[in-house]
């Protein structure tokens, strides 16, 4: 979930999607964090998360995990992430967050004067935020912008350029639906900041445009 | 990666998951992998569901399908018979995997993933101070891959200007020296999915670096992203935000924003 800062897109389409995780800082508040993780876990799915999870245990769309299984698994330091996909359900989310006072790191990678107004909101200022400044180099070795917003979806980039345009081709031949096959790439994504709406949104203008 | 030839029915699901299209179809219709391109993610391995057919039963099923002049067409998630075998790996080799699986832990820095937790804790540890930027330079992303002689011509670019290469960074254990940003040889010829430069400069140094980057640029074989944070004013303004656009640079719309709930373990100035 290293760089979802990276999530490229119009202003439009970023409005529906707000990644938030909790990160420890390994070796310095890390010990004897597991119950703050797990409670941070149980606030977010309180709010139905479009997708959720982490590097160790992957993310909820995978067929083999389990929601409560991975809530018990977890372990001191283990962060985790979950997206949703409006501003109003992030901030109760923030809100919550903010009652449980965890005293562990929250960040959230989406539109920034968004997430600061949220911030705002509840008398609160931002600590410290990151901007993009896109991307450099051989950039004609890039595919087309509307693969780029499907694949910088996962933070880690598990999502390849042929597989988005195998699922645009699926969706358009009716052999998947846009939501299935966004349920597809989700999988690659084991962290679980892929955003499946998105995606699904996504897809169907691909298949409209091509 | 590796494919098990005996097991392999050729049916491609691994051709279009493989995060850098290094899987292909064999001459003896069964896939292979370009071994100098794989950058050992395993993304194939983890999604492909192994479905535990026989290799003969696909096979057999195949040909009477095709005798009627039908086609099997295996689910687009499943490698019907687990013919994907991930290799034990020896270094300098293993350095693919250490920054390219997301679920391996990095030996380096102990924790999952290609960087730190950059400012992702800052409330906590206080890393990004007052008048500082942190600059991460994420070479082969997106969706490209970078081998690590490119990722050197930015290191070395980069040395120049001294900037504070992050201690507990993957990239930043690679480096041999860095006065002149060389990496370690026997490294260079290795492939990642990305691999993240991170450093610390003074906030006045962000138009010397992106000057910097805007040069290198031009002679490597593959793309990077540029990050850049910082900790922000009382009245929540960003102070790097200023020197990048006196540069002349663009910020996203987006970005990531450390919201300030964990507890400080460290002294502010």
């Amino acid at each position: 979930m290293t760089n979802t800062l990276h999530r490229r897109g119009t202003p439009e389409s970023l409005k529906n999607d707000y990644v938030i995780f909790c990160t420890l800082a390994k070796g310095v508040n890390s010990e004897g964090s597991t119950p703050k993780i797990k409670e941070f876990i149980r606030i977010c799915l309180k709010y139905n998360p479009v997708n959720m999870g982490d590097g160790r245990h992957g993310n909820i769309l995978q067929d083999d995990v389990d929601v409560q299984k991975l809530l018990a698994q977890k372990g001191d330091g283990e962060g985790a992430g979950a997206v949703f996909n409006d501003l109003e359900t992030l901030q109760k989310v923030i809100d919550d967050l903010i009652k449980a006072d965890l005293g562990v790191s929250i960040n959230i990678s989406g539109l920034l004067g968004d997430v600061q107004s949220c911030c705002r909101k509840v008398g609160m200022e931002r600590h410290s935020a990151e901007h993009s400044l896109g991307i450099w180099g051989a950039k004609d070795r890039l595919p087309e912008r509307e693969i780029l917003e499907v694949n910088t979806l996962c933070g880690h980039g598990m999502v390849s350029f042929n597989l988005i345009r195998k699922m645009v081709e699926y969706v358009k031949l009716g052999r998947l639906t846009a939501k299935e096959a966004a349920k597809t790439m989700a999988k690659c994504c084991e962290c679980g900041v892929f955003n499946p709406v998105r995606a699904e949104k996504l897809l169907e203008k691909m298949v409209k445009i091509e | 990666m590796e494919i098990d030839k005996e097991k392999c029915v050729g049916c491609g699901n691994c051709h279009v998951i493989c995060t850098m299209g290094a899987i292909y179809l064999g001459e003896d219709g069964r896939s292979e992998v370009n071994q100098e391109e794989c950058v050992e993610c395993s993304t194939c391995y983890r999604v492909l569901r192994n479905e535990e057919y026989m290799p003969w039963f696909v096979r057999g099923l195949r040909k009477i399908l095709s005798f009627f002049r039908l086609g099997y067409l295996a689910e687009v998630d499943v490698c019907p018979t687990g013919a994907l075998t991930p290799p034990e790996l020896q270094w300098p080799r293993s350095l693919r995997s250490n920054f390219s699986d997301p679920v391996a832990i990095h030996p380096g820095t102990g924790l999952g993933g290609r960087g730190t937790e950059e400012i992702k804790s800052n409330d906590v540890t206080g890393r990004i101070g007052k008048g500082e930027a942190g600059v991460v330079v994420e070479m082969g992303r997106p969706g490209i891959g970078a081998y690590f002689r490119d990722l050197e011509k930015v290191t070395i670019a980069l040395s120049g200007l001294q900037p504070l290469f992050e201690p507990k960074n993957p990239v930043t254990l690679l480096i041999k020296d860095q006065k002149t940003g060389k990496l370690k040889e026997d490294i260079l010829n290795e492939k990642v999915l990305s691999a993240i430069i991170e450093m610390k400069v003074p906030l006045e140094k962000i138009p010397e670096i992106l000057k910097t980057l805007e040069v290198v640029q031009k002679e490597i074989d593959t793309v990077f992203s540029v990050g850049i944070s910082s900790r922000c004013l009382p009245d929540g303004s960003l102070p790097h935000e200023e020197w990048v656009r006196k540069a002349g640079y663009i910020l996203s719309p987006n970005g990531k924003t450390n919201i300030g709930l964990g507890r400080p373990r460290f002294k502010e100035d």
